[in-house]
């Protein structure tokens, strides 16, 4: 008998309830700043097949749906009979989890009489993970640091001494990258410790029925929110720059079936591949594919295997956003970010009040080196800034903020106690956003120098330096952003040597506007 | 005669009172809040007290304590005059940038409040204090005096100064506002270094404009305030509940009235500190619900947990983020969108949910005849029998349980069960998402919420507790007196305190320790005399804000003795990291520590203001007995009034206890037992 919508809400919500608090025990103790200030983590509740079916309340797209499919890998390695009780997997494969080295997913199985009835997943972004470091610059995936296949990270209770070993030796911050792994451990704990005491208290062997139940309603739902739209195939495209100049399109067809109640994206007549490490593999593509779907459809809707599930996605081998081995991945964000936009195009076609015009795109991100006023040396966590977000159809783009991630930027004392480094300038670029009926948001200027006497090295990452973001319906585009050294245009995907002296100044790009300005 | 002190709580809804006479006797009152002038209803309600207990203003000569809505009122309406914004040039818009972070990821048509002072009232200074406290470039007095002028023209008489670092040294801020007061010397003037000085630009930009915006509002009410007591003969002068669960003199108030907002909820929370000690429990939770919201706070060794931010104006009440950042010491409350009007629907998944939507207190929930259609958690009570229709507020108010059942049918249908049991199915999902919820801010506080009593008030607080507590695996459940007014009596019970931080530019510099120490005992020690606390009597109690360097995770850590005398580093560290241990459960021995903020927490004497309760001399029997579901049958519960219990008299569950404002319900397989101090315990049979 199907379960009735109060028993399934109750225990439902514990489930999510259950998966929460492991994100917020994970928050709470993780080192990886981009982790704690910025919450760049997801954690996740699948079932013993390896299908998510609760998520917590927190997390970016690029984590939560890249953790979804890695659930599936896992349990295809290493099925749930195989397993005993003090099992914990791992893996930061690009093409199996998050898309780059630096994600880190641990998995650890929830057993109850002796037999795995659940995992509990995290996936987060680790302060370092050797080879490259941030940024584009890798030739190859090799470059960009340790390849950690899907293994077990503890076997029945006792730590892989070699692994462990391994991730020591090949890491520039062993103590961080292992607090954070003992973080992902013991917060899956957390999430265990919960299961079990659900499973106690409603009386449940498993948590089968109950899996089975979840997916096929959110499946069930999805399907008829889908079932709402126009059918047809629409297309849209989006162009912008990367760093080192060159130009990127993402093409996509959407098609609507009204009968099944299902989307399908397909991303032929993208660009190919690029020589820098902003590659995407599909598992990331997919992530944020299905973000914007269902962001801008039905942002109610749970998020899990069977919401995800009518929606599909393609992309030709080899191109931008279906990377193969062994491209560079590790700034895949940069790409990503803007997977959204031909998506919300396209949607535009058929829902015009939820999409938004395009916007700045992906955070830029920076990283530098140096030696401080006392000559020693330091390496910088990674910051980032955002440019103006594209205007909704009824209300003005938010200045400064991202779309689709919208991470928060560490402040400005935060970095200058930090490092010596000097802000004179984080202010909003008036006009910057298109104009419209409504407004894209703007872009903001931000300048610094370093209080050194040695040279520095700067890592930036930052794009749309030529093409700014369409407007929508008549909107004008957003300013295209500039990234100048000492009053010069510069951009270039590798790390820079600067000199005592020099000032940098970003402009980041404004959002499209949306609509004609009356 | 003489003997009497008083408690005044304005709140959004409600003004009410506690006159208690030192004897123990207790009187209250409750009226509607009077917007238009808040002393309007304060002096309404005293008056109605005082008349009460037939006593006059020159009786009251204890405490007179007030809690006061007027700061958070002025920020969410905006009623304040224009206020400025002074900041290091190049950063105007740092109220328009805030932190980049857009709060809720899944959703693309988010909006936030505008900021408390626009662009064109925002002007930068050209100067500059490095994060060392070095001040590398000094201000330019002919632009400060040209800035004042412009800052005239444009009609703002306050203005906010924050400026970059001053955190670490507020020199170049001191100046800017000495010089602003030879221009104009009535200007309302706040510094960031006075007002919140801790490391991150934005939040404390943001808390040094409301106090800058909130000043001209605050300071002439409670001066008014001063003024009248004093006119009508009261003996006392007023002391101020501020969010941190202290209470202070109105000079203190007055200078940072961001402290005193939220401080009704804090009141609350005190009561649960207050009953703490009382009952000897070390830790507690209390557990306040009424129409729209719970609100739930944890005690930690007999006292509230305090934190150093939370928001105000949130674009979307219940979404973290979509406010304001206010960072001051304040009792550290989770508020949950889920009360007696929270409404019930079932969502396109075929779940059953509950609220945050809520029905409010117009048109109410359906049972309320008041025109509301819609099925809310106290129509879901009244049907399964836990609220008696006809005795709701002692009788005045009569529900209508044939429209409650109405409003819930259509629930059913969809659901495909009966109109009971999917009443009983809103009392189960809106209990599990407030227990899922305090669950969620014990474990961000590392704190093991299982097993913990719960104190329930409120207007449905201790209809639901008891369940609640059920799915807190706590087995312990405390129904207090006076729950209609707990919060007036909170502050008529809560010690004069004052909160203290300044930031640290990392590491232990134990020179600049000792000064800071000393500044802060300086000031907090004045602020404490001012509210009537002798010098001699004052306990200060030294803290940092603690972390591992490079963690951003601070631990608030205190202190036996002012650790920059000693200057032992290894006893630091240890403090430190028993701290840390219990919260993240793990230490780390070979990284680094650094202090980012020091802090004084001065205490004056605690106060014992014991209410004497409303108690029957002998043991009675049940009132009557109706059906509830609990299970999936109804069962026959006894009912009990509450003002005929003796103490002493012990009852199994389930059952209910009625009084005016609330009703008590007891699950099965709990016992109730009645103490002398007034208090209920429901107890968890083993």
């Amino acid at each position: 008998m199907a379960m009735d919508g109060i028993e399934l809400e109750i225990l439902w919500s514990n489930l999510v309830s259950a998966a929460s608090e492991q994100a917020r025990a994970l928050q709470r103790i993780a080192f990886s700043p981009v982790v704690r200030e910025a919450g760049d983590l997801a954690c996740a509740l699948l079932d013993r097949k390896g299908r998510m079916i609760a998520q917590a309340v927190t997390g970016t797209p690029g984590h939560i749906n890249t953790l979804a499919a890695a659930g599936e890998h896992f349990v295809e390695k290493f099925p749930p009979e195989s397993l005993v009780e003090g099992d914990i997997l791992i893996t930061n494969d690009p093409w199996l989890s998050a898309g780059h080295f630096f994600d880190i997913s641990v998995v650890t199985p929830v057993f109850r009489n002796g037999k795995v009835i659940a995992f509990f997943g995290s996936t987060i972004h680790h302060t370092d993970i050797g080879g490259y470091g941030v940024g584009a610059g890798a030739r190859d995936v090799h470059e960009e640091g340790l390849w950690i296949p899907r293994a077990k990270l503890y076997e029945a209770g006792e730590p892989n001494e070699l692994l462990f070993d391994m991730v020591r030796h090949n890491v520039r911050t062993p103590d961080e990258v292992l607090g954070d792994l003992a973080a992902q451990v013991s917060s899956g704990r957390v999430g265990s410790e919960r299961m079990q005491l659900l499973c106690d208290r409603h009386g449940l062997d498993d948590i089968d029925e109950l899996s089975e139940e979840i997916i096929a309603r959110s499946e069930a739902a999805t399907r008829d929110s889908i079932r709402k739209l126009k059918g047809g195939t629409y297309h849209g495209e989006s162009r912008f720059d990367i760093p080192g100049g060159q130009e990127i399109l993402l093409k996509c067809a959407l098609t609507i079936d009204v009968d099944e109640g299902s989307v399908h994206v397909d991303f032929a007549g993208s660009s190919g591949s690029s020589p820098h490490g902003v590659n995407v593999v599909l598992n990331y593509t997919h992530a944020y594919s299905t973000f914007a779907l269902r962001s801008t459809l039905d942002p109610d809707l749970p998020n899990n295997f069977g919401s995800l599930k009518p929606i599909t996605v393609s992309a030709p081998e080899g191109c931008i956003v279906n990377a193969k081995y062994p491209s560079p991945v590790a700034a895949r964000h940069v790409v990503g970010m803007y997977v959204p936009m031909p998506i919300l195009k396209a949607l535009y076609q058929v829902a015009p009040k939820q999409v938004l015009a395009e916007g700045a795109g992906a955070v830029w991100t920076f990283q530098v080196q140096g030696k401080d006023e006392q000559g020693e040396p330091f390496t910088s966590a990674m910051f980032n800034y955002s440019g103006g977000m594209g205007a909704r159809r009824e209300k003005p783009g938010l200045g400064a903020t991202c779309y689709p991630t919208g991470v928060a930027a560490v402040p400005v004392e935060v970095l200058e106690a930090a490092m010596p480094i000097e802000f004179t300038q984080k202010e909003l670029i008036d006009g910057s956003g298109g104009d419209g009926a409504a407004r894209g948001g703007d872009g903001q200027v931000i300048a610094f120098h370093l209080r050194t006497e040695d040279d520095w090295l700067l890592n930036a990452v930052p794009s749309r330096l030529k093409v700014g973001a369409e407007g929508f319906e008549g909107g004008e585009d957003g300013q295209a952003g500039r990234f100048m050294i000492n009053g010069k245009d510069a951009a270039q995907a590798n790390k820079m040597v600067m000199q005592p002296g020099d000032k940098v100044v970003l402009e980041t790009p404004g959002g499209g506007g949306y609509g004609k300005l009356k | 005669m003489g003997g009497y002190a008083f408690a005044v709580d304005i709140g959004g809804t409600f003004t009410d009172i506690v006159l208690r006479h030192n004897d123990g006797r207790t009187w209250v009152d409750k009226t509607l809040t009077t917007y238009g002038d808040l002393l309007d209803g304060f002096f309404i309600a005293v008056e109605a007290a005082m008349e009460k207990a037939g006593a006059t203003p020159a009786d009251v000569d204890d405490v007179i304590v007030h809690a006061t809505t007027v700061v958070t009122n002025a920020v969410l309406t905006r009623s304040g005059q224009p206020t400025a914004l002074f900041v290091t040039e190049g950063f105007k818009d740092v109220l328009f940038i805030r932190d980049e972070h857009r709060y809720d990821m899944f959703d693309p048509q988010i909006e936030f409040a505008d900021p408390i002072v626009p662009r064109d009232l925002t002007w930068g200074v050209a100067e500059r204090t490095l994060a060392n406290g070095t001040v590398s470039m000094n201000i330019d007095e002919v632009q400060i005096r040209q800035f004042s002028a412009e800052m005239r023209e444009k009609g703002a008489e306050a203005v906010g100064i924050c400026l970059l670092n001053a955190y670490a040294n507020g020199t170049n801020e001191q100046r800017v506002r000495d010089i602003l007061l030879q221009e104009w010397p009535e200007l309302y003037v706040s510094i960031s270094s006075e007002v919140a000085p801790q490391i991150r630009e934005y939040p404390r930009a943001a808390t040094t404009a409301l106090n800058a915006y909130t000043r001209p509002i605050t300071e002439p009410y409670l001066t008014r305030l001063s003024k009248e007591l004093e006119t009508r003969g009261f003996a006392s002068r007023p002391l101020i509940m501020m969010s941190n669960g202290g209470v202070l003199g109105t000079e203190t108030a007055s200078r940072f009235p961001v402290r005193m907002m939220e401080s009704g909820p804090a009141a609350g929370a005190l009561v649960a500190s207050y009953y703490a000690e009382r009952l000897g429990l070390d830790r507690l939770m209390s557990f306040d619900m009424g129409g729209t919201t719970a609100k739930a706070c944890l005690i930690e060794d007999r006292k509230p947990l305090v934190t150093g931010l939370f928001e105000v104006d949130r674009m979307y009440r219940f979404k973290s983020g979509s406010g304001m950042p206010v960072i001051i010491p304040a009792i550290d409350m989770i508020e949950i969108g889920a009360g007696g009007g929270s409404l019930a629907s079932v969502d396109s998944l075929g779940l059953l949910k509950v609220g945050p939507r809520s029905a409010g207190s117009e048109p109410g929930p359906a049972c309320y005849g008041r025109g509301g259609e819609n099925p809310a958690v106290t129509d879901a009570d009244v049907v399964i029998g836990i609220l008696d229709a006809d005795n709701f507020l002692g009788g005045e108010m009569q529900l209508d349980k044939v429209a409650a059942e109405g409003a819930i049918k259509p629930l059913a249908d969809r659901l495909k069960t009966s109109v009971p049991q999917t009443a009983r199915g809103i009392f189960q999902v809106v209990n599990e998402s407030m227990a899922a919820a305090a669950r969620a801010h014990a474990t961000d506080r590392g704190i093991d919420y299982r097993g913990m009593p719960v104190l329930a008030f409120g207007g449905a607080g201790p209809v639901h507790a008891c369940h609640v507590a059920e799915l807190l695996e706590s087995t312990t459940v405390i129904y207090p007196p006076l729950a209609s007014v707990l919060s007036a009596f909170g502050t008529l019970v809560t010690p004069v305190r004052f909160d203290l931080a300044r930031g640290s530019a990392g590491g232990i510099d134990w020179e600049t320790a000792g000064k800071t120490y000393a500044d802060m005992i300086a000031e907090a020690g004045i602020a404490l005399e001012a509210a009537g606390a002798p010098a001699d009597v004052i306990r200060f109690v030294y803290g940092a804000d603690m972390r591992y360097a490079g963690q951003q995770n601070e631990v608030t850590v205190e202190f036996a003795t002012d650790p920059s005398t000693g200057r032992d580093v290894d006893a630091m560290r240890e403090a430190f990291e028993t701290a840390y241990e219990a919260q993240y459960g793990l230490r780390l021995p070979d990284m680094p520590i650094e202090v980012v903020a020091w802090r004084i927490s001065a205490h004056g004497p605690a106060v014992e203001r014991h209410g004497t309760p409303e108690l029957s001399d002998a043991a009675t029997a049940p009132k009557g007995h109706r059906d509830v579901l609990i299970g999936d049958a109804p069962e026959s519960v006894a009912v009990y009034d509450r003002p005929a219990l003796a103490a002493g008299q012990q009852i199994p569950g389930p059952v209910i206890i009625e009084e005016r404002e609330t009703t008590i319900f007891i699950l099965p397989g709990w016992d109730a037992s009645v103490a002398d101090n007034g208090c209920i315990t429901a107890e968890r049979r083993e």
